[in-house]
């Protein structure tokens, strides 16, 4: 700051200070008067002028600023200019860049430093324009003039980050690896490096060249003094994870002590998505320059060295030699004899230790894997006779758990069985939580996973029997852990979703509301509920997580570049070794065209269908989003391939329905599949969702063939998931739980099969990509939905005004309307004569509505948009044979009507029908019905003027009435279509008390297989006085009530059905106006 | 298998196990991307042998002459890999590099005077309240300002505990 109380532009310190002081101060109005003043002194002061523009910038007035500071610019630009600082340039920028104006920046800095060469204040400046601009050649280029100009590392450096954002920015642009490589070589040469971080980008460079001898030459020589920490040095080394003696150097003695500094750190893939062993197996697997003696030598000399650490340890190092045993085992295994007892010893050491841990199960999960049915079960016997189940104690409730976790990946157990699991576990909570009584009310509880672990069972077991109760149950044993303890976070995860999936999505939205999901967290996590918002009645509430998604997106996107700068400027080049660069993350962390643009086009399409009946509302919010023009093209295929999501999708639990799997609804195909090979069924607990759901079509896939895949999937997405599972993880498949319990002869079937289509897959590699993912197909229909919307109201009115004027329907959008629906029928999977053909078929009854059921809220849309487009287009878009064949706007009438029916054929309460249709419903009444009464009213619109004159002149003025009709009988079509909805949505809004018994009967059902058995342990425990659980917990559980939790769920499904119920009844209105006013201009 | 290494920016994506936890801030995104630009050495994820994010730790030094010293800005474990003194290594780890590499004088943190079970730990970890800081948190409740000296202060100046209560605008960094 010291500088900018300098003489700045020729002002005086003392005159320049009081100004910067109100604007500190955030008094503007003071500061402006001060400006004022000083400006009438020195009115050519390009400083002051800049000022100026900054205090009028941050009392909301840009336009002012703007031209305030163009002035500036102007004059800085001058010949007569006597002061030409950073200071000046610096204070413009500020403006500039807040009016996003960074090209105004850049020029006046380009300028300067034209006019002042070798002036390194004035470059630096410069620098950082083009780091926020993202212009990294001319970055590079800059700071290559710094460093040619005044010699300082740190220059170099930049220049040599340019070009690693170059790297990864372009295509080919590894060409200027070498480039930076000598750069950084000579400096070495002749001045040596300085810093960490230089070594850390000198390395880093090697490594993106695969020079990695060259690097550990680097690190092993004078250089590797840099770094301050031995350990920082030696966990560089590792990442040359596909070296062929990669496993060699892992385990030398040198090495080890790193890798034991916290533990172990056994090397991982830099980029895996799935954790597994498979680093350390295809490093094996290329390990070919080893002999077995040499390796065995090696594992041997590795393990005396680990077990010296495991007898010796008395540091905090406490999980890791013995962990790194299991593994050498494990290699020993591998390599040598199958049947060798050492490898199941050290996991049952591992959990005589650890067993009591939390993450002891996953901790060793990968190598449970290796383990046969036998040893499983000496393993589980061991663990569960090494604690006394009948005391209580941290460390017996610890292991109990662990051994419940082990038999979670249930596919060994029937469903009596299960749900006496399930029991257990929801008893050994209630049973520990005396355990709990003196922590403090914000602690996390001992046990509290069991409850986690209980309702993940119910949900497995209610997914096996289709038995509501079950699902009731799995949401009770959730709610009574909140009840205890309010602020368990995976609970309400669970809840989100399972309120979700009942359709009680207001709670759901509730407890989502708790999780206090904020910043980065809104890029993380907010898939748990907007999926479920978005085809909700609730448009406020889903319009306000949008916003607040967007605010964040904004913000980041505003700061991201000044804090590559901070980087630049604070030597924080790189993070560390093998993580990754900091500012190309910076800028890349998040894809704003990817999450961001869908959660964009989310916030538009969810503002129109707020104000859908009202035209000029509609016409305000296209005409701030350049009428969809920009959403278009920023949906395109190449921008579309760089779509990435940053949605934790791990975090979900297993059976959670995605866009492209709703696991729970394919129970049929897939159990079938199953019992082909005797297993009740897949549940692996701890795979990833998306590695289970492969596995799940993977199986299916071997045992039948692509054919017999749900439709869903289609051709290229199952190979897709193929692909992933296999590349991923076929090691970890072929070894999991799955198939442990099933005979070796069906072992080997599937091995053989899982090869067949490894090979069948790599084949067809290059046709699966990730644009086959139904996510990205969403959102780029998705992005073309508000254009279509625009040109279609806009078409129609333009139509009818211009049939009336000259009798030609010829528009110039009517052109741009053809390539948008061929891109949107393409987006169904359809070239755009079969999608017509589709339509056709369907609104006349001879293709089956639920044949096209996925996309079918898609279908109607299109038929909407073909509706509009054949108002105006001077060819007939629909196929017409003669003139009873029908019209556009029959098609979408008929179409709508028999669409909407289909839904309302279920009379079930919704309530006991979970994954219920009321998504599709609100889909529907929102968005095609939406779109085509925006045509309607447009078409009405822009015949009101001609109506009044119709009054006065004769019928012969009205050429236009076989068309009013065409809309009038439309417009009674949906009337009867929204009246039929509202009707049944009243017959599902029956007494709550009915609703009530009717959910309450599914847990009474006395059968002791049945559900029910748990939710009674609930409420006896709860109502029980146990003194021992002191008199805080004991409190929270006199509150318990299971009727209570049921009651809510049919009081949010009577909230959700009245929302629709109000959309519904503001169509109705806005239809029943329109009809009145067709019928005066049809009369 | 832990591995204790900079945090870096892709582990904001994968940390929401971690921060869904009620008493753990989620900070905007400027406040983590400035931690990992300007104090890397201080930022640290630690990360299981299944490559989920265990916990981590941020922290700054800053200060002049003998009030040179590292800060503890968060530190988290998530609640699977919590009772197993992982918060006590990642704070070690802050330490070390405060004493040893950045030569600090001490190490300073912030805590809610109701957390008792954090207190309890820092305590156990050797740090003491060196004062009281009133409505700290929102205005509202009162902040507890724990010190733990390093062999720089051979004196242990630093935390002598001061006798009265101060208000947040005494506090001399942010």
């Amino acid at each position: 700051m010291a500088s900018k109380f300098g003489l700045a532009g020729g002002i005086p310190e003392r005159r320049v200070r009081p100004i910067w002081d109100a604007v500190d101060s955030r008094q503007y109005k003071a500061a402006l008067k001060l400006c004022t003043a000083l400006l009438a002194k020195h009115p050519t002061s390009p400083y002051v002028l800049a000022l100026k523009g900054l205090i009028l910038e941050r009392m909301g007035k840009p336009d002012e600023a703007l031209s305030v500071c163009l002035n500036a610019k102007e004059q800085l630009y001058s010949d007569n200019i006597f002061h030409f600082d950073d200071l000046t340039l610096s204070t413009l920028q500020i403006v500039f860049q807040r009016l996003e104006r960074l090209d105004l920046a850049t020029s006046c800095y380009e300028y300067a430093c034209t006019k002042y060469p070798n002036n390194l204040e004035l470059m630096m400046g410069l620098f950082n324009c083009y780091v926020r601009e993202y212009s990294y050649v001319k970055q590079q280029q800059t700071a290559i003039k710094m460093y040619k100009t005044v010699g300082e590392e740190r220059f170099l450096l930049w220049a040599v980050c340019s070009i690693q954002l170059q790297v990864h920015f372009s295509i080919g642009g590894e060409k200027l690896l070498p480039l930076a490589e000598a750069l950084l070589r000579k400096h070495i040469t002749s001045h040596s490096l300085h810093e960490p971080e230089a070594l850390a980008l000198y390395i880093s460079i090697l490594e993106q060249q695969s020079k990695y001898d060259a690097a550990l030459e680097v690190l092993s020589g004078d250089l590797g003094s840099l770094m301050g920490r031995e350990e920082d040095k030696l966990r560089m080394q590792p990442l040359r994870a596909l070296e062929p003696d990669h496993f060699n150097i892992c385990f030398t003695r040198k090495n080890a002590r790193c890798l034991l500094e916290h533990d172990v750190n056994l090397p991982k893939s830099r980029t895996s998505e799935h954790p597994s062993s498979l680093p350390v197996d295809s490093a094996l697997a290329l390990k070919t320059s080893l002999s077995d003696e040499l390796v065995e030598s090696r594992l041997a000399s590795a393990l005396s060295f680990v077990q010296k650490l495991q007898v010796n340890d008395t540091s905090d190092c406490v999980r890791g030699p013995h962990l790194a045993s299991i593994e050498i085992e494990r290699q020993r295994r591998r390599s040598g004899n199958p049947t060798d007892r050492k490898f199941i010893e050290a996991l049952i050491n591992y959990f005589h230790r650890f067993g009591h841990l939390s993450c002891a199960a996953s901790d060793v999960e990968i190598y449970l894997h290796m383990l046969s049915s036998d040893e499983t079960t000496e393993l589980l016997d061991t663990i569960s006779r090494s604690f006394d189940a009948s005391s209580l104690s941290v460390k017996g409730l610890g292991l109990a758990i662990t051994t419940f976790k082990f038999l979670t990946p249930s596919s060994l157990f029937n469903n009596p069985e299960l749900q006496h699991i399930a029991k257990g576990m929801v008893e050994a909570f209630y049973k520990n939580l005396p355990l709990s009584r003196d922590l403090d009310p914000q602690e996390s509880m001992h046990g509290e996973e069991l409850l986690c672990m209980a309702s993940s069972i119910l949900v497995q077991l209610f997914w096996r029997t289709r038995n509501l109760g079950y699902l009731i149950e799995a949401i009770l044993v959730l709610e009574f852990g909140l009840t205890v303890r309010k602020y368990v976070w995976q609970y309400k995860v669970m809840l989100v979703h399972l309120y979700s999936y009942l359709g009680a999505l207001p709670l759901a939205h509730r407890w989502y509301v708790t999780l206090e999901v904020k910043n980065i967290l809104l890029e993380s996590a907010s898939h748990h509920i907007l999926p479920q918002m978005l085809n909700s009645p609730l448009l406020q509430q889903t319009a306000d997580l949008v916003k607040d998604y967007l605010k964040f997106m904004d913000d980041h996107l505003k700061e991201s570049a000044d804090l590559t700068c901070l980087a630049y400027r604070h030597r924080t080049y790189s993070k560390a070794s093998y993580q990754i660069l900091f500012p190309r993350i910076v800028v890349s962390i998040f894809s704003p065209e990817g999450l961001g643009l869908i959660f964009a086009i989310c916030a538009i399409l969810l503002s129109l269908k707020q104000k859908a009946e009202s035209l000029d509302e509609v016409e305000s919010i296209l005409e701030n989003v350049n009428h969809g023009a920009r959403l278009v093209e920023l949906s395109n295929e190449d921008n579309v391939k760089r779509f990435t999501f940053n949605e934790d999708l791990q975090a979900r639990p297993w059976w959670t329905p995605t866009t492209s799997v709703n696991f729970l609804l394919e129970t049929l195909q897939v159990q079938k599949c199953l019992l082909l090979f005797h297993f009740p069924e897949p549940f692996d607990e701890g795979s990833t969702p998306a590695c289970f759901r492969a596995k799940v079509v993977l199986i299916i896939y071997v045992c039948h063939g692509a054919s017999w895949l749900p439709p869903v999937y289609g051709q290229g997405r199952a190979l897709n998931l193929l692909n992933k599972a296999l590349g991923a993880a076929s090691v970890r498949l072929s070894h999991s739980w799955l198939f442990t319990t099933s005979s070796v002869s069906q072992y080997i079937r599937l091995r053989t099969r899982i090869k067949l289509i490894q090979e069948a897959s790599c084949v067809c590699e290059h046709k699966s990509t990730e644009k086959d993912d139904p996510k990205i197909k969403d959102a780029e229909r998705k992005a073309l939905l508000p254009r279509l919307v625009y040109l279609s109201m806009h078409g129609c009115a333009s139509s009818l005004r211009e049939t009336e004027l000259n009798g030609s329907g010829l528009d110039t959008d009517a052109t741009e309307m053809k390539p948008l629906l061929v891109k949107y029928a393409r987006s169904i999977g359809y070239s755009i004569d079969d999608a017509l053909s589709v339509i056709l078929g369907m609104s006349s009854g001879k293709k089956s509505v639920k044949d096209f059921t996925p996309d079918i809220v898609s279908w109607m849309s299109f038929a909407v948009f073909i509706n509009a487009w054949n108002l105006w287009s001077n060819e007939s878009v629909v196929p017409r044979a003669d003139e009873s064949s029908p019209s556009s706007w029959q098609i979408v009438d008929s179409l709508v009507k028999i669409c909407v029916e289909e839904q309302l054929i279920d009379a079930n309460r919704i309530l006991t029908s979970p994954g219920n249709n009321i998504p599709v419903l609100v889909q529907m009444i929102t968005e095609p019905i939406s779109w085509h009464l925006v045509v309607i009213q447009s078409c009405v619109r822009s015949m009101a003027p001609q109506g009044k004159k119709k009054k006065k002149g004769g019928p012969s003025e009205r050429p236009n009435v076989p068309r009013l009709q065409a809309i009038q009988r439309s417009v009674q079509c949906m009337i009867d279509t929204l009246r039929s909805v509202q009707s049944w949505l009243s017959d599902q809004m029956r007494p709550e008390e009915q609703a009530l018994d009717i959910l309450l009967s599914y847990l009474q059902g006395g059968n002791e297989d049945g559900p029910g058995q748990i939710s009674c342990i609930l409420e006896e425990n709860s109502a029980r006085h146990n003194p021992e659980l002191g008199e805080r917990i004991a409190q929270s559980l006199e509150t318990w009530s299971s009727a209570g939790v049921v009651r809510r769920i049919v009081g949010a499904e009577k909230e959700l059905l009245a929302e629709l119920k109000k959309i519904c009844d503001s169509k109705l209105k806005l239809l029943a106006s329109v009809s009145a006013s067709l019928s005066s201009a049809l009369h | 298998m832990t591995t204790i290494r900079r945090f870096c920016c892709d582990d904001l994506l994968r940390f929401s196990s971690v921060n869904l936890d009620h008493l753990t801030e989620t900070f905007n995104m400027s406040f983590y991307m400035t931690y990992m630009a300007r104090w890397p050495d201080y930022f640290h994820a630690a990360v299981s042998p299944g490559d989920r994010v265990m916990g981590y730790i941020m922290g700054k030094v800053e200060g002049q002459g003998e009030s040179w010293h590292g800060h503890v800005t968060a530190v988290s474990v998530a609640t699977e890999f919590r009772r197993q003194k992982l918060a006590k290594k990642l704070m070690n780890l802050l330490e070390e590099i405060s004493d040893k590499m950045d030569k600090a004088y001490f190490v300073d943190l912030f805590v809610r005077a109701s957390n008792m079970p954090a207190i309890r730990m820092y305590e156990k970890l050797g740090y003491v309240v060196y004062r009281r800081v009133l409505r700290y948190y929102s205005g509202e409740e009162d902040g507890l300002d724990m010190r733990k000296a390093l062999s720089q202060d051979v004196e242990k100046k630093s935390i002598i505990p001061l006798k009265r209560p101060i208000t947040p605008d005494e506090l001399e960094y942010d």
